[in-house]
This record gives structure tokens, C-alpha cells and sequence, in this order.
């Protein structure tokens, strides 16, 4: 059997060692250094360095409405993914795929990975239909041998003639079939491919879009209804406004408050952005935030977090207006369930437990600069279900 | 790709996102979600007036019926008369879908049916 050391391009090896090029910066800002090597080693030695930074300019555009700060530039966007993985597309799982996803519908070639999804879905399907037709035909020899013979059987529901996971395979559907029955005709679209407009944007949440100014200053933001340059103060002091009023023009500003989940949020972000974890939305898991050691083209996500916000003093959860979500004790049934969900695709819950200063504690204006976060705590907790007849170490 | 003030949505949502400012976010990505990447046919927006939001209704490619689509925010919290008035908003359907958004912009559906639903397979 000859080894194929040249499979194909993107198999194997080839995928990953193509991933390790295109995701190699795990931050947006490069570091040049170009001094010669023996200086360069004296001086790590020490702890110094005289690399150069290159920050990327991005620009984004916050948007009062859907609370983001989209980034409309695809270098930009394209920049932001591949170096940290930030934001998400807002037509797509992930990375802004839908342009590619439109023009591939027209031709077949490399698939996205909504594209895998679909496929796997639809067989899945398949799958199903198959194995319920094989169990009715069981059920139905059954009934005739009960009928011609009067001898009861029990239908199975496994066995020999059922297909299961394991051993059910895909007919193979003739590849010509989406071309020749394709619903649009292939002559008009030829000319709307120069013509489709990437009705996709890439969307950074206000914690990624604050992580990436206030440290890398590789961000700067527009306000999209009034078109002017957002400094960080108006930055910090304006996400937490969403959070406290609905996006109508001219509204009145309201009095900021320490358990606006604005800070919350993005006190736990910054927490594990800073230990290097790459952080990203847990909707499809119920739960807050997913934790990626390289990143989501890697491997999957090993911890997904809950986020607990704990008031220091109680009687300011009691005068407080904003109902954050989960700052009351949930039910065991309610953790059961978020940690059983988790368990099925082996992922590690992990209650993260934000502790929200007392209002004495706080000066009142320390809430317009970041400096307010020193006030803050994050302790984790690991949950993980014991069950005593099986671990026994 | 569009900024916010000059997106091609902002058309057949500018009305409702001005009526119901709270619920705006999340009826504009579940719209922009529907039409764009699911790929629904007939896509039309409905003003639920007792639920305080704007609704997406449209066809599913596969299907001829028309499926009624329900925005909402991961922050809110339903109660099950809020789920009736669902209900009774679109003139009780057999089943209808609720789109929960999150800043992010992933969206997960759940589908609601009124009444017990045997499996499908």
C-alpha cells in the first residue's frame, strides 16, 4: 500500500499545518524585531525587548440598536477573526462565510462549515427515516407471523436488520443531480456574481469591541447615527447606557449603577482574555461563555462558563432596578440541566462568580473610568457530577 | 457589507424598530437571519401590538405554510401567558417559532407547538 505522503492538500496534515499559518497571531498587534540575534537573546534575558509594535487600524461602528460595534471593512473583519478570533459573522456560525456560502450554491467547491453542517444534518435524516422504516417492518412480520401462525413475537428495536449510528452508511445520490436541478438557471446568475453585494458584517460584542481599544488600541469606533469618533471615555461610559435604556434618540441619560451587566460581562471576558483562554458566546450550550485554548478551528471548546453575579451587599440587589440574570441561587434542577447538556459534548461547566462591590465601598464617579473593574472579583467554581458507584478513585 | 444606518432591512423594519425601541435589536437579527441565511421565501414582518414587538413570518424553502417567527433577547424572561398571547397574537397556529438572539448575533430557534406533538420519526 503506498503511503500517501501527498494525500491531498487539505487533508490530514495539510488542514492543520494550513490552520497553524492563517491563525498564527493569536492577538491583532504584530511584533517586529529586527535587532541582530545575540542582542536580541542578552536582552530577553533580562526581560527587556526592543520589538516594534504594528497594530492593525481597524474601524468599527457601534450600533445602539442590536448593541454591537460592527466591522464593515472585510480586511478588517478578516484581521480581527484570524488574530484572536474576534467577533462573529452575523450571517454565519462563525467566520463571515456568507458571501462564499452564496457563490458556492452556484458552483460546488470547498465547502463552508455551514455548508458540512447541512449535510450532516440531512443525513441524519436519512438516517432516521431509514431506521423507522426497518423497525414498522418488523413490527409488521410480527404481526403476520402472529396472524398466520398465531406465535408471539416482540418486535425488536435493535438488531441484525435495523440500522443504528454505527453501522448505517449514506447512499451515495448521484453527483449531476444539484446541477441539472438547480432552481436558478445558471445564464443570469453568471452576471449577478460581479454584482453580489457581502450583505454580512463582521459583529464584535461591546466586551470585545472595549478589550481591543482599551488594550491594544487596534480599534477605533464611529458612532453610526451621528457619524463622530468615539473616544474610549465616551466608549465605556456609552455601553453601559445601552444596558440601562432602550436605543430611542436624545433619550435622557440615566445615573450609572455597579451591576450593570456591561460590567459584568466584560469583567469576566477581560478575566480569561487576559489568561490567554479565547473567549466566545455560549447561546447554542445555555450558557454564558465558551472557552477555547486556541481557538474555535482547533479543537472544540473545553469549559463553558456561567456567569453568577454575587452582590457584596444585599440590600443593593434589593434597591436595585436592573434584573440581571442569574444573581438570584438557581434551582438544582435548572443546574442539572445546563450541566447535563454540557456533559453530552464534553465540556466542563464552570460557574463563574462575580463579585459585585458595595455602593459604600465605591466613590460614585468611579464608574466613568475602567479603573471601577480594580473593585470587582472572579472566583470559578468547577462542577462536575459525582456518581458514587462508578468513580471510585 | 453595509453599516447600520444604510442597511438594505432598514426599509421594512424602520417603523417597527421606531415603535417598539426595547425589542428593535432582536427582531432586526432574526429578520436579517431569516431572509438572508435560512432563506426564506415571502419574508414580511407582523406588528404584535400585545407581545410589544414586531414578528417575522415567511415560508421555509421547503414548505408551503406560512411559519410565524417570534424575536426575542436572551435577558428577557417569558412567562407562559406571554407565551399565550404568542399565540393568540397570530391567531392561534399550530406551532410557532421563538428566536432568541444574543448580543453576538447567534440566534437559536426553539419551536413551540400548541398542544402535544407526537415525534416525527
Amino acid at each position: 500500500m503506498p503511503s500517501g505522503r501527498n494525500r491531498g492538500q487539505f487533508k490530514g496534515g495539510g488542514k492543520r499545518n494550513e490552520n497553524n499559518r492563517i491563525y498564527s497571531n493569536p492577538l491583532p498587534v504584530l511584533f517586529h524585531d529586527v535587532s541582530p540575534r545575540p542582542v536580541r537573546s542578552l536582552l530577553s534575558f533580562v526581560g527587556l525587548s526592543l520589538a516594534k509594535i504594528e497594530s492593525p487600524e481597524c474601524e468599527g461602528l457601534f450600533d445602539p440598536v442590536t448593541r454591537s460595534v460592527w466591522v464593515i471593512n472585510p480586511q478588517d473583519s478578516t484581521i480581527l477573526w484570524r488574530r484572536g478570533f474576534f467577533g462573529k459573522g452575523d450571517l454565519s456560525r462563525s467566520e463571515p462565510s456568507w458571501l462564499a456560502r452564496q457563490k458556492s450554491q452556484r458552483k460546488s467547491t470547498h465547502l463552508t462549515s455551514e455548508e458540512v453542517r447541512e449535510r450532516r444534518r440531512l443525513e441524519r435524516k436519512q438516517f432516521k427515516l431509514d431506521r423507522a422504516q426497518a423497525i414498522a417492518a418488523v413490527a409488521a412480520e410480527a404481526e403476520a407471523i402472529f396472524a398466520a401462525e398465531g406465535r408471539v413475537i416482540t418486535p425488536a428495536l435493535s438488531g441484525p436488520s435495523i440500522p443504528s449510528a454505527a453501522t448505517w452508511k449514506p447512499t451515495r445520490v448521484p453527483e449531476e443531480q444539484p446541477n441539472t436541478e438547480a432552481p436558478i438557471a445558471p445564464e443570469p446568475v453568471a452576471e449577478d456574481e460581479d454584482e453580489l453585494e457581502d450583505l454580512e458584517h463582521l459583529q464584535l460584542t461591546l466586551s470585545e469591541a472595549f478589550f481591543l481599544i482599551w488594550n491594544f488600541d487596534c480599534l477605533t469606533v464611529w458612532d453610526s447615527v451621528t457619524h463622530e469618533l468615539m473616544s474610549v471615555e465616551s466608549l465605556w461610559n456609552t455601553f453601559q447606557q445601552v444596558h440601562l435604556q432602550p436605543p430611542i434618540p436624545d433619550a435622557p441619560l440615566q445615573p450609572l449603577q455597579l451591576d450593570n451587566p456591561f460590567l459584568i460581562n466584560y469583567m469576566a471576558y477581560q478575566h480569561y482574555r487576559a489568561l490567554g483562554w479565547v473567549v466566545r458566546g455560549g447561546l447554542k450550550f445555555c450558557v454564558d461563555y465558551l472557552l477555547y485554548k486556541r481557538g474555535p478551528v482547533f479543537a472544540h471548546a473545553e469549559f463553558a462558563l456561567v456567569i453568577c453575579p454575587v452582590y457584596e451587599d444585599p440590600a443593593d440587589q434589593k434597591s436595585s432596578r436592573t434584573n440581571l440574570q442569574n444573581a438570584t441561587p438557581f434551582s438544582w434542577t435548572w443546574l442539572s440541566t445546563i450541566n447535563r447538556v454540557n456533559t453530552q459534548v464534553q465540556k466542563t461547566l464552570v460557574l463563574v462568580y462575580v463579585t459585585i462591590p458595595s455602593k459604600s465601598r465605591v466613590p460614585v464617579d468611579a464608574l466613568h473610568t475602567p479603573a471601577v473593574l480594580s473593585y470587582f472579583s472572579v472566583r470559578e467554581v468547577v462542577v462536575r457530577r459525582f456518581i458514587p458507584s462508578r468513580m471510585r478513585d | 457589507m453595509f453599516a447600520p444606518d444604510t442597511h438594505p432591512s432598514n426599509e421594512a423594519l424602520d417603523a417597527l424598530i421606531t415603535k417598539y425601541p426595547e425589542t428593535s435589536g432582536c427582531l432586526f437579527q432574526v429578520y436579517n437571519d431569516i431572509l438572508y441565511a435560512q432563506s426564506w421565501t415571502d419574508v414580511r414582518v407582523v406588528d404584535l401590538g400585545l407581545l410589544l414587538r414586531g414578528a417575522v413570518k415567511g415560508r421555509r424553502d421547503t414548505d408551503t405554510d406560512t411559519v410565524y417567527v417570534v424575536p426575542c433577547a436572551l435577558a428577557e424572561s417569558l412567562s407562559y401567558a406571554w407565551l399565550q398571547n404568542a399565540f393568540k397574537a397570530l391567531e392561534d397556529p399550530a406551532e410557532i417559532y421563538l428566536g432568541i438572539s444574543a448580543d453576538d448575533s447567534s440566534i437559536v430557534y426553539y419551536k413551540l407547538s400548541a398542544g402535544i406533538v407526537k415525534p416525527p420519526v
